[in-house]
């Protein structure tokens, strides 16, 4: 498709203008193209002088005395269309190329230049080269037949020398055009177009296309006699190509010609516009969208789709059609148009045709429906993914702020200009009309309440302006944004409270006192009276608003208008006000009491016509009264809009001494604090005094819901700096933590596309810092009557929270594989400088497995969180387990140092989940304790219920707990971009999670092997903590046991087995050890020889006492290098009901057996 | 089915008053926004067809995209305006008459200003109970 079609385009000769030679900048090439794009009609009669007839003239009505050429000068050429064989308008018929000389001194490379150029327009008849400001050097040079010099000279012989080579360019194209036709009237032509098929043709269709050519051929030379400037030619033509395409068949064509026909109709009668002719155009246009759309249907199946023409017909009429009368007709036919864009199958057809449609929208006077379209081209300017692009979607989208109503004033002029720039620039053709886009009615923002389109346009636009890079834009559709979701200042920012003298928290009681601005119980007394006490402070500028009617029926113009004070001491500042008629007006009027004392303003004093009249606010009454009985000539209803204004009492005014005024402000803005659930945030708080009284006293609270989402105020700063002078400043911060949001906040929020989540701060939700601040209390001299009241200042911490990380599930993992971890995984985890520092190689392949032999796995629980980003930014999570303050674990981990220890960061891209896995087993408690199995053991103590109950008790407290106290160790910590941070709040689902298995992860397993490595008699430090669990039962054990010095195959190596008794009891057991090999294979098997043994191994009975540690050695011989692992077990004789407990046995009388994990020690040969 | 619908009573200063999505179709915030755009570029029809008739129900005056946008206007220029797919033409307007009827009541109502926003809970919920009856 092409833009800016219309009937008569089929009579335009296109002419490719190029720029040719050195450099020109686009404001001079603009320049000489519009010297040549002026001459787009040249007259027939003008071609006189340079048109020789060499042969008879094939056209013969050749209106020499009235008829025009009419040319369409394309800046920069265009692509040649596969249709121009269709429509000859569609072809470039002459080149023209634009040569600055300065910037080209080489004549000859410009005419080689010029000739590259124009080859690539094979159709073109014509060419000329124009050379502008030619030096003196160039203009001595031989002259070359093809390019053409203009002198340097003054604009009007500049352009009467355009004007004559514009003429003789018409000339030659002229006898082309003739030429041709005589060619094509003797011998022939053939024509093809996308839609005849190429491929073979059966005998049949040769013969259709024999007999087609016919008529196709007359239509072109149809074509040719239009451009020729002869439409009484064109129609004989046309006449017979359409007689002939309609016995063949031909739809196509047929359709071409009668556009064809249409065309020279309209042409022939340009200036005549009679009903009669547009009915006739309307008739056979609608003929011819009806053939386009059956040659649309024929052809169905091919490749190339004629839709464009259908749609372009429709765009042609609906241009010729465009007015008012005839406003039905064309929005039908556009909205048709319309529905057809969605069978065009390029992008950018779809786009010129809603540019088009736009264009005629505005053009009739629909400028909702124009802003509509204008919006569809932005979107489709905005899926191409460039700046440029970006860039005319911003200027179409902001031609569209006037039907939307989200432009301001001043930028209407600029927006006009911006448009009628980009128009310019998509359609080099003189055709553009953007005058019906003038913004007729400058509305102000709010008037209009279709506030959502606003708000979705407006951040079109910014997003726009932002892929273009231009900041301009972006900053001032950010601010009308911003102004769009801002609400108004709290009339409370300087709101004046008395001061108790008798009560130090004087601002307690002050305010407001219910959740009411207004209570009928307060005021109810004082109304009677109808007197108000309004304070006015000396210094400060106050406003009157006052309503303004004009009842009569022209313009009214009040050259000014002020508040009448008779007393003296106040400074009213005069407006002028223009009204139109019949209409009212709310003006506010302004001044500044200059002295203390009382205040009346019994009206305004108006100037107007040079009359000056003082108008009294009480006579305004009667004139109402007047109006509504009739005595006064004027319309109440129709003036006064509003009846709220209608009587006011005017209120008593005191002018009160200068007070102190402070000014906060919220660093980085007034918008609203953006946060994610969770976040922590400082935000800083400047408080100006911009009164002339210094600030003595003040006191911040909060005030307003979500109170709790301020975690500290930095009371001590602000404290600090008083007494705050004036224009001193002080800034302390408020640090924020972002509630969570409740379902329902999530749910309105539409979060459900994070994309665009709106992120509306929900007014009423934030709290407010109240500050109440006064001035020195008088002079000291002076009693406490005449304390100076303080006042009261709101600040809104406008907080927007908006939905951060989701804790999806949190849940214990069952632990059926073995977990595996790394040796990084385990540095971190627990910072063991101590292990790292020797046998890197050997630790780092073996990779600690926590695998037990028998169950699978050591008990070594992970708690595993899943964590999902529905937000668009990454989020980088962070699990800590705190260990601080308690020692338990460095007990039982004596390698274990650190307080605390932090697996890595997780990093959670946008619309991912991941899971974080926690491990817990650094929570044991340092005793197996009786107290713990309280209630397990209740049914079986026989003590009193009472006591039964108060120790239940008292062991549920311990274990919450000591519960409470696991969970808060856990905290889940994240970062997003450079400044976010906050927490998650899991600790229920934690709790959930962990509530079922608690017992295992709490408490220790009653005994704790070990087993040392001892090198020559003294123990090498070698050891790993192990608590084997009871045979039955889970327990969670220590990390991996690995032997750090490297053991030798062939040496005796002696080993010591510790045991720790947990419990408050003495436990007596019997011990046995075994080795396996990595095959699983039993090494002290007596049938095997790997490994060889003295002391000890098995039924070794053993008594330890309460809380201590028993050792018992060995030594080992290993014969063959490998992996081996030790472990060690035991029966627990005479278990107590603890134990028994704690195995969580099921018969009293079964066995418990608790048993260590393995220690794994590598063997190296000796070699 | 799943269909479209969108309610919207714009006052005679071009204000929507009443906004309601009718419309069985599962809600898409992006189509919400579109569904509004195709109601106020509708406006400009309604503006010059309102004049050509003297039929309150001006039947389906605008379209795009297989939606259609139906219009009654009010004696007072009030405009009721459904977007739509294709349904039956008898349907919308008797729903367009019954709504008619609440909004007198609404206009009725001493409290409301004429122009304003309509927030009775009572109307949306009979409003939509229409919706579901006829549409």
């Amino acid at each position: 498709m092409e833009p800016g079609v219309s009937i008569e385009s089929g009579s335009a000769i296109r002419v490719a203008v190029l720029p040719v030679g050195g450099p020109i900048s686009p404001a001079r090439l603009r320049d000489y193209a519009a010297l040549v794009a002026r001459h787009a009609r040249v007259d027939l009669a003008s071609l006189r002088p340079y048109y020789s007839e060499h042969q008879k003239s094939p056209f013969a009505h050749q209106p020499w005395g009235g008829g025009c050429l009419r040319l369409k000068f394309v800046l920069g050429g265009c692509v040649p269309s596969p249709w121009e064989d269709f429509q000859s308008s569609r072809k470039v018929l002459a080149v023209v190329g634009i040569c600055h000389l300065p910037s080209s001194p080489d004549l000859g490379r410009v005419a080689a230049d010029f000739v590259d150029a124009a080859r690539s327009y094979p159709s073109a008849l014509a060419s000329r080269c124009f050379a502008f400001c030619p030096t003196d050097a160039q203009l001595v040079q031989k002259k070359r037949d093809n390019i053409i010099m203009f002198p340097p000279s003054d604009q009007q012989s500049l352009e009467l020398h355009m004007l004559t080579m514009i003429q003789d360019l018409s000339a030659s194209l002229l006898m082309e055009f003739e030429k041709w036709v005589l060619r094509a009237e003797s011998t022939g032509t053939i024509l093809k177009t996308p839609l005849d098929s190429q491929s073979s043709l059966g005998s049949e269709e040769v013969i259709k296309a024999k007999k087609r050519r016919l008529g196709r051929a007359q239509k072109i030379i149809g074509d040719y006699c239009l451009l020729a400037g002869s439409p009484a030619d064109a129609n004989a033509h046309y006449a017979t190509a359409i007689e002939l395409a309609r016995l063949t068949g031909d739809v196509f064509w047929h359709a071409g010609a009668l556009e064809g026909s249409v065309c020279a109709l309209v042409v022939d009668r340009m200036a005549e516009s009679d009903p009669v002719l547009e009915d006739e155009v309307k008739f056979r246009y609608y003929t011819i969208i009806q053939l386009y759309r059956r040659a649309t249907l024929q052809d169905n199946a091919q490749r190339v789709s004629p839709v464009s023409f259908e749609l372009e017909a429709a765009l042609k009429l609906a241009r010729y059609l465009c007015r008012r009368q005839c406003a039905k007709e064309v929005s039908d036919l556009l909205m048709g148009a319309a529905d057809g864009a969605k069978a065009l199958i390029d992008a950018s057809d779809r786009l010129i045709l809603y540019i088009e449609i736009a264009r005629l929208f505005g053009t009739l006077g629909y400028k909702r429906k124009a802003a509509f379209f204008s919006r569809q081209v932005a979107q489709l300017y905005l899926q191409q993914d460039n700046a440029y692009a970006a860039m005319n979607a911003m200027q179409v989208l902001t031609t569209t702020t006037t039907a939307y109503h989200v432009q301001s004033r001043k930028t209407s002029k600029m927006d006009h200009g911006l448009l009628k720039l980009y128009w310019l620039s998509l359609f080099d053709s003189g055709n553009t009309d953007p005058g019906k886009w003038h913004p007729q009615s400058v509305v102000s923002l709010f008037e209009s309440q279709w506030s959502t389109l606003q708000m979705v346009v407006l951040r079109e636009i910014l997003m726009s302006s932002i892929r273009a890079a231009d900041p301009l834009s972006s900053w001032s559709a950010a601010a009308r944004l911003l102004r769009l979701h801002s609400f108004p200042l709290h009339p409370s920012q300087r709101e004046i409270v008395k001061r108790n003298p008798n009560k130090k928290e004087w601002w307690t009681g002050g305010g407001p006192s219910g959740p009411f601005i207004y209570t009928p119980f307060t005021k109810g007394g004082t109304s009677g009276t109808s007197k108000q006490e309004v304070n006015w402070i000396v210094g400060e500028p106050v406003q009157v608003m006052v309503e303004l009617a004009n009842p009569c029926s022209f313009d009214l113009i009040v050259e000014s208008i002020y508040l009448s004070v008779h007393s003296g001491n106040f400074d009213a500042f005069p407006v002028s006000v223009n009204l139109p008629p019949n209409t009212s007006k709310l003006v506010l009027l302004s001044g500044i009491p200059t002295q203390v004392g009382q205040v009346s303003i019994p009206g305004c004093i108006v100037h107007c016509f040079g009359v000056i009249t003082e108008h009294l606010f009480k006579e305004v009454d009667c004139l109402l009264l007047g109006a509504a009985q009739g005595l006064v000539l004027s319309d109440p209803f129709r003036c006064c809009g509003s009846s709220k204004f209608k009587s006011v009492n005017f209120p008593s005014i005191s002018v009160v001494p200068p007070l102190p005024l402070l000014v906060a402000n919220v660093v980085g803005g007034d918008g609203s604090i953006l946060l994610y659930e969770g976040e922590i945030r400082d935000v800083l708080i400047t408080l100006t005094n911009a009164g002339t009284v210094p600030v003595e006293e003040a006191n911040v609270a909060l005030s307003g819901k979500n109170q709790d989402s301020v975690i500290s105020i930095a009371h001590s700063t602000w404290k600090s700096a008083l007494p705050i002078k004036p224009g001193g400043e002080v800034t302390f911060a408020v640090t924020l933590r972002a509630w969570h949001l409740s379902p329902t906040d999530l749910e309105a929020d539409g979060s459900r596309s994070p994309a665009n989540s709106r992120r509306i701060a929900r007014e009423g939700s934030n709290p407010f810092l109240d500050i109440h601040y006064a001035g020195p209390s008088g002079n000291s001299e002076s009693n406490d009557v005449s304390l100076p009241p303080g006042r009261r200042l709101v600040v809104p911490l406008n907080i927007c929270v908006v939905q951060g990380m989701r804790l999806v599930r949190a849940r214990l993992l069952s632990m059926e594989l073995p977990a595996r971890f790394t040796d990084a995984h385990l540095r971190s985890v627990s910072s063991k400088d101590n292990l790292s520092n020797g046998s890197d190689a050997i630790r780092n392949d073996i990779s600690l497995l926590k695998i037990d032999p028998y169950k699978g796995s050591w008990d070594l629980r992970l708690l595993e969180l899943e964590l999902f980003n529905p937000t668009d930014v990454v989020f980088d999570v962070d699990v800590s387990v705190h260990l601080d303050g308690t020692s338990v674990e460095q007990k039982i981990l004596p390698e274990d140092k650190t307080a605390s220890s932090a697996c890595h960061k997780t990093r959670i891209d946008r619309d991912y989940s991941a899971r974080v896995l926690i491990p817990l087993e650094h929570f044991k408690l340092p005793v197996l304790d009786t107290s713990f199995f309280v209630k397990e053991n209740g049914s079986d103590e026989p003590l009193g219920s009472r006591a039964a109950t108060l120790a239940e008790k008292n062991a549920k407290a311990e274990l919450n707990a000591s519960i409470n106290n696991l969970i808060s160790k856990i905290k889940v910590k994240w970062h997003s971009g450079r400044n976010s941070s906050g927490e998650l709040n899991i600790k229920d689902a934690i709790q959930t999670a962990l509530q079922a298995s608690i017992m295992d992860i709490l408490l220790p397993d009653p005994l704790t092997f070990s087993f040392r490595h001892a090198k020559d008699g003294t123990t090498a430090k070698t050891d790993s903590s192990k608590e084997p669990g009871d045979g039955s039962s889970r327990s969670a054990d220590e990390s991996v046991l690995r032997c750090k010095d490297p053991i030798f195959a062939n040496e005796m190596t002696h080993m010591e087995v510790q045991i720790r008794n947990n419990t408050k009891e003495t436990i007596q057991m019997n011990l046995s050890i075994s080795c396996k090999d990595v095959a699983g294979e039993n090494c002290f098997d007596e049938n095997s020889a790997t490994v060889l043994w003295a002391g000890v191994l098995s039924d070794i009975y053993l008594e330890v006492q309460p809380l201590q540690e028993v050792v018992h050695p060995f030594s080992i011989y290993f014969l063959v290098p490998g992996d081996y692992s030790l472990q060690a077990a035991s029966v627990i004789i005479d278990a107590t009901d603890v134990l028994r407990a704690r195995a969580k046995a099921e018969s009293p009388d079964e066995p418990i057996l608790c048993r260590g994990s393995p220690f794994h020690i590598h063997v190296v040969g000796t070699a | 089915m799943a269909s479209t619908a969108c309610f919207v009573i714009v006052s005679k200063n071009d204000i929507p008053i009443y906004e309601a999505e009718v419309g069985s179709a599962p809600k898409r915030e992006d189509q919400a926004y579109q569904h509004q755009f195709i109601l106020h570029a509708a406006l400009d029809v309604v503006q010059d067809l309102a004049w050509a008739t003297n039929t309150m129900f001006l039947k389906s005056v605008d379209r795009f995209d297989d939606l259609v946008v139906s219009v009654y206007v009010t004696a007072g220029h009030t405009r009721f305006m459904l977007l739509h797919d294709s349904r039956s033409e008898d349907g919308i307007k008797s729903f367009f008459q019954e709504v008619h009827e609440l909004y007198i009541k609404i206009f009725l109502n001493p409290l409301y200003l004429p122009g304003s926003r309509i927030t009775s809970s009572h109307f949306d919920t009979k409003v939509r109970a229409l919706a579901r009856k006829y549409l």
